[in-house]
């Protein structure tokens, strides 16, 4: 590309608008549907027997094959390296996500100019860090250094398997899923001191102590706080919750107890902490540690990094979703409509595929609603400091989350219509408050002289 | 015991209340327009044309009203502005300077030399734009040739001088630029203080 | 040579076995600008931090003796760039006082409506850069754009947005342009209404308030003692303001309120104080800037001086109340058009005193406070 002069430098979207076009529809529109399709038609047939009578079908005795183990397996890992590769997609548009939204709240544009709305920002970005250079500081302890961002992908990839997509759409539905989650998500913390430690930075070593002060204090108050729709539900399994809800608001846990209530607001707040976003953003200050547990990471292992943070948020908003806002039941839908029109072939009919990405659908928007609030809070509020953070978990959140785990105690063995009554109350609460709030939002505007709705200017 | 009470649920209603505020102005931002001028390609205008008039972008010197006064080089506190003037060999009555370079790579866009020029032969531009490959090349040369050099202009009591207008120059200057021209062989000005 | 200076400074530091000690910069994102601060912790808590300034050391002050006096102005824009308009006028003034002359009422009226608009600015920057040290990266970026509103105005007025250039001895040297008046008392009108927005958005937030609330609280004393000046001074409760005090340009003919902290959502002299201090002083500069557009008198803008002043061998002093502290500048003259000396001390420079005290005891989150709530400037604690 011969640069004649810098006035010269339009970008590429402007110089080639189709390809930019059909770019952008491959990454927004094409990945994520294939990987979505993946999902719908591989994760109902999930288990030997289903698979079995699948490969029957469709005329290959699997069952009684020599490499029968060999087979699922393989079968298995396709499935989780699918998944694996759902975790970085979502990863990379949440940047997109982040990048626009942060940018419009700071009265500036987000990146627009790599494909159309600069959606494909974060793929130029993941191939811009492979082709970094490969930096270990010289004192660092080299095999930790390496291996820390390893340790955090664990963290995150392992819980996608019990991340309840839709009514069938999950990899394996563990009846101890919710305790599972939230041991697998604790290993983060595991990467982030081993990259504190190995990078022989007394930086990163503070970014990294705070990290894992932080992330091991709120467990306490987010395990609680999970205890509570674990308890309405009567069982850790995840599909076994969401089926214990229902598609209203009014019969989602959030609703159906005002415990669980404070207690959603308590597990997002600690969800917050574990995923180290603002305001529990410490380990990682910028203003103060300048990207502390990660600071002498470049290339590909800060991408790394980087990824686990927002995917994680994935993980944040969908076991939220999951436990208090009724995980994919779909408005006015019960599931026992939604197994009648199975069929009794193996292959289920189309309407039960149908009824089945409907309901990846109503899971996919509540997580996206929840990681927007979760990017909007990071983009209002500052940081608090180390003892405050502390404070904040031992002396509010712990005992908190201890009040609703006993109320509930008592919740759950009042009649069912008073859990319903509840449920219409907080729900029209909780809807008057969004009122008011989007109210105030106006008045903001009217109130900031010379200040108007304008949606030009992307 | 009423008074911790009070302040321990305070101030859970404090953060409540911060938490409503705060994020229902953000949230009344992203219905605002955003401020970015998107530069270059995507203004009504070239942000040149944008700038008010004073703007101090890169100093023009219309050769035709110059008096070879000397005034902006000696105002110059970092000497950018080289000038070398002599008789002119035909007429040695009429003097002529035969190099003006002005340095806009050290340049700090002061104005001080603007203000002391009594015809207003050197003035700033809305100019601001130029990319060279050499650094050198950024000195820009308004009698690009020493052996046609430019006659001092007498300047006419009562009369304004015909300057030209301000920025018609300097255009046809930096399109006539090359961002990978080769360096130059003559010093800067300030380099040499001969 | 900086070697000595950081052997100087590490011996003062006897870190047991339990504290290390961290260099914060030269390089760091919240040290506003170019300043090391080498720090012996225990942990998260500060056992003393000792600035080591000299990083951004231009050489202004010997600048000064071999440019003359005319071509100086320049640099004393970059001397303090954000406040820029009260690094020149403090120069004129000292000049002009060398030179005994006297600047025409218009151009005092001029320097003092730039001046207070360039006294926003830096509050606008200020505040937001605050913020954005303690996590918050929105107001950040809100308060650069009403300061673009400033910028606009003021390249209008003299052709720059940052490095002025605007004052000159005896004067000033743009008048003002057509409907520039109607356009700043159309901005000073928003000013009130954004700058309500932003104390919602962040100053009355109340996890920004318990970090500032009683953290590095300077007591009057302290303030006095280590010679601070401009909004860290009255920060802690002690009004003192050069423009109320010295009466000097056009300001005796104004009317405004010097606020002070009151310690309002903790001790008197907290971070929190010394940066409501600051939203507040935006408010009296739109009352001074209205008064003075409404009063502005016609005339010339420029005492006549000559081109290469030579004043009589002698010294004198020009203070102005910078948006960071009182500025003062020292000239001494030989007779000669070069100054013979010409020294400036900032309010920055003053800041990085108390720092060393300040700091023992606090948390890093803390330091970083009290840095921001200083709000020092490299270049003018190193010149």
């Amino acid at each position: 590309m011969k640069i004649t002069s810098a006035l010269d430098s339009t970008s590429l979207t402007t110089r080639y608008p189709k390809t930019a076009l059909l770019t952008t529809l491959f990454f927004m529109v094409a990945l994520p549907f294939v990987l979505y399709l993946v999902l719908l038609l591989m994760l109902p047939f999930n288990r030997p027997e289903a698979l079995d009578a699948v490969a029957q079908r469709l005329g290959w005795d699997l069952a009684h094959s020599t490499f029968r183990d060999t087979w699922y397996g393989a079968i298995l890992l396709v499935e989780a390296t699918f998944v694996a590769l759902y975790t970085a997609v979502f990863a990379g548009v949440t940047t997109w996500v982040e990048r626009r939204i942060a940018g419009r709240m700071q009265s500036r544009i987000g990146p627009n100019r790599p494909g159309v709305f600069g959606f494909i920002s974060w793929v130029a970005d993941a191939f811009k860090m492979l082709f970094k250079e490969d930096l270990i500081p010289a004192e660092a302890d080299r095999l930790l250094f390496r291996a820390a961002p390893y340790f955090s992908m664990v963290g995150l990839t392992l819980p996608f398997v019990v991340l309840p997509f839709g009514e069938s759409v999950v990899v394996a539905d563990l009846n101890v899923g919710v305790f599972y989650l939230t041991a697998t998500s604790a290993f983060i913390v595991v990467g982030i001191l081993v990259s504190g430690w190995a990078s022989n930075s007394k930086w990163a070593l503070f970014g990294a102590v705070r990290g894992a002060a932080q992330v091991v204090s709120y467990e306490i108050p987010a395990g609680i706080a999970i205890m509570v729709p674990v308890m309405m539900a009567g069982t850790l399994s995840m599909q076994g919750i969401i089926r214990a809800q229902g598609g209203w608001p009014w019969q989602w846990f959030a609703c159906q107890n005002p415990a669980a209530f404070v207690a959603f607001f308590i597990a997002m707040t600690a969800s917050l902490a574990e995923g180290n976003r603002t305001p529990f953003d410490l380990p990682e200050a910028e203003s103060e540690l300048v990207a502390g547990y990660h600071a002498e990471y470049s290339g590909f292992r800060i991408a790394l990094f980087l990824m686990v943070e927002w995917a994680n948020m994935w993980i944040m908003g969908a076991l939220a979703v999951t436990l208090f806002l009724g995980g994919w039941q779909i408005p006015g839908v019960s599931v026992e409509m939604i197994n009648q029109t199975r069929g009794t072939d193996v292959f289920p009919t189309l309407v039960w595929f149908g009824w089945q990405s409907a309901s990846l659908l109503v899971f996919a928007i509540k997580t996206w609603l929840l990681v927007i609030l979760f990017i909007w809070l990071r983009w209002t509020l500052p940081r608090v400091r180390v003892d405050q953070m502390m404070s904040l978990c031992w002396k509010y959140l712990v005992p908190g989350a201890f009040a609703c785990f006993i109320f509930t105690l008592f919740w759950v063995m009042v009649p069912a219509s008073v859990h319903l009554v509840s449920g219409v109350v907080i729900s029209l609460g909780v809807a008057l408050l969004l009122v008011k709030f989007a109210l105030r939002t106006r008045k903001n505007i009217a109130q900031v002289k010379g200040a108007r709705v304008d949606l030009s200017n992307w | 015991m009423p008074e911790t009470v009070r302040n321990y649920f305070g101030a859970i209603n404090d953060v409540v209340q911060t938490f409503w505020q705060g994020m229902s102005v953000t949230l009344s931002h992203m219905f605002r327009r955003p401020i970015t001028i998107q530069y270059p390609d995507r203004t009504e205008k070239r942000v040149a044309d944008m700038l008010p008039s004073r703007y101090r972008g890169f100093l023009e010197v219309d050769m035709a009203v110059c008096t070879g006064c000397l005034a902006c080089a000696r105002a110059c506190p970092i000497d950018v502005i080289k000038i070398s003037v002599d008789k002119d060999p035909a007429n040695p009555k009429q003097r002529v300077v035969t190099q003006f370079d002005i340095d806009e790579s050290k340049c700090m866009f002061c104005g001080l030399c603007v203000e002391q020029c009594p015809t207003g032969a050197i003035a700033h531009t809305r100019e601001f734009e130029s990319t060279v490959r050499v650094v050198e090349n950024l000195v820009f040369r308004w009698v690009p040739d020493a052996a046609k050099p430019v006659p001092f202009y007498r300047p006419v009591k009562g009369q304004d001088a015909p300057r030209a207008p301000v920025g018609s120059l300097m255009r046809v200057y930096l399109a006539s630029q090359v961002w990978a021209a080769p360096a130059p062989d003559w010093a800067a000005p300030g380099k040499d203080k001969g | 040579m900086a070697e000595t200076v950081e052997r100087r400074i590490l011996g003062r530091m006897s870190p047991s076995d339990e504290e290390i000690v961290i260099n914060f910069g030269p390089q760091h994102p919240s040290t506003h600008g170019v300043i090391d601060f080498v720090t012996q912790t225990n942990g998260e808590i500060i056992r003393r931090s000792v600035p080591d300034i000299g990083y951004l050391h231009r050489g202004m002050e010997k600048i000064g003796e071999t440019v003359g006096y005319p071509g100086f102005m320049p640099f004393t824009d970059r001397i303090d760039y954000l406040a820029a308009m009260f690094a020149n006028e403090g120069y004129a003034m000292a000049v002009e006082r060398l030179l005994k002359i006297d600047v025409p009422p218009r151009a005092k009226y001029l320097r003092a409506i730039a001046g207070e608009l360039c006294r926003i600015s830096n509050h606008w920057v200020a505040v937001g850069t605050m913020a954005s040290d303690i996590g918050a990266s929105t107001p950040l970026t809100h308060a650069l754009r009403e300061r673009e509103a400033i910028n606009d105005l003021l390249e209008e007025l003299c052709g720059a947005r940052l490095t002025f250039n605007y004052a000159r001895i005896g004067g000033v040297s743009f008048d003002a342009p057509e409907g520039w008046g109607e356009k700043i008392l159309n901005y000073l009108e928003h000013l009130e209404s954004y700058i309500q927005e932003y104390d919602r958005l962040i100053s009355l937030n109340q996890i920004y308030v318990k970090r500032l609330a009683n953290v590095a609280v300077i007591s009057p004393d302290q303030a006095i003692a280590y010679g601070l000046c401009g909004p860290n001074l009255r920060g802690s409760g002690i009004s003192w303001d050069a423009r109320r005090d010295l009466a000097y340009g056009a300001y005796p003919d104004f009317t405004f309120d010097v606020p002070v902290g009151q310690g309002k959502m903790g001790a008197v002299g907290d971070c929190w104080d010394r940066y409501a201090v600051r939203v507040l002083e935006m408010r009296e500069s739109a009352k001074i800037i209205i008064q003075a557009l409404a009063k502005l008198p016609e005339g010339e803008i420029m005492a006549k001086v000559a081109r290469k002043p030579k004043p009589e061998p002698g010294e004198a002093i020009g203070r102005v109340e910078s948006a960071r502290g009182t500025m003062c500048y020292y000239v001494v003259s030989d007779g000669s058009e070069k100054a013979y000396r010409v020294r400036v001390r900032t309010g920055s420079f003053m800041a990085m005193g108390i720092i060393e005290e300040m700091s023992q005891g606090l948390m890093i989150a803390d330091l970083i406070a009290l840095i921001a709530s200083l709000d020092v400037v490299a270049p003018e604690i190193d010149r």
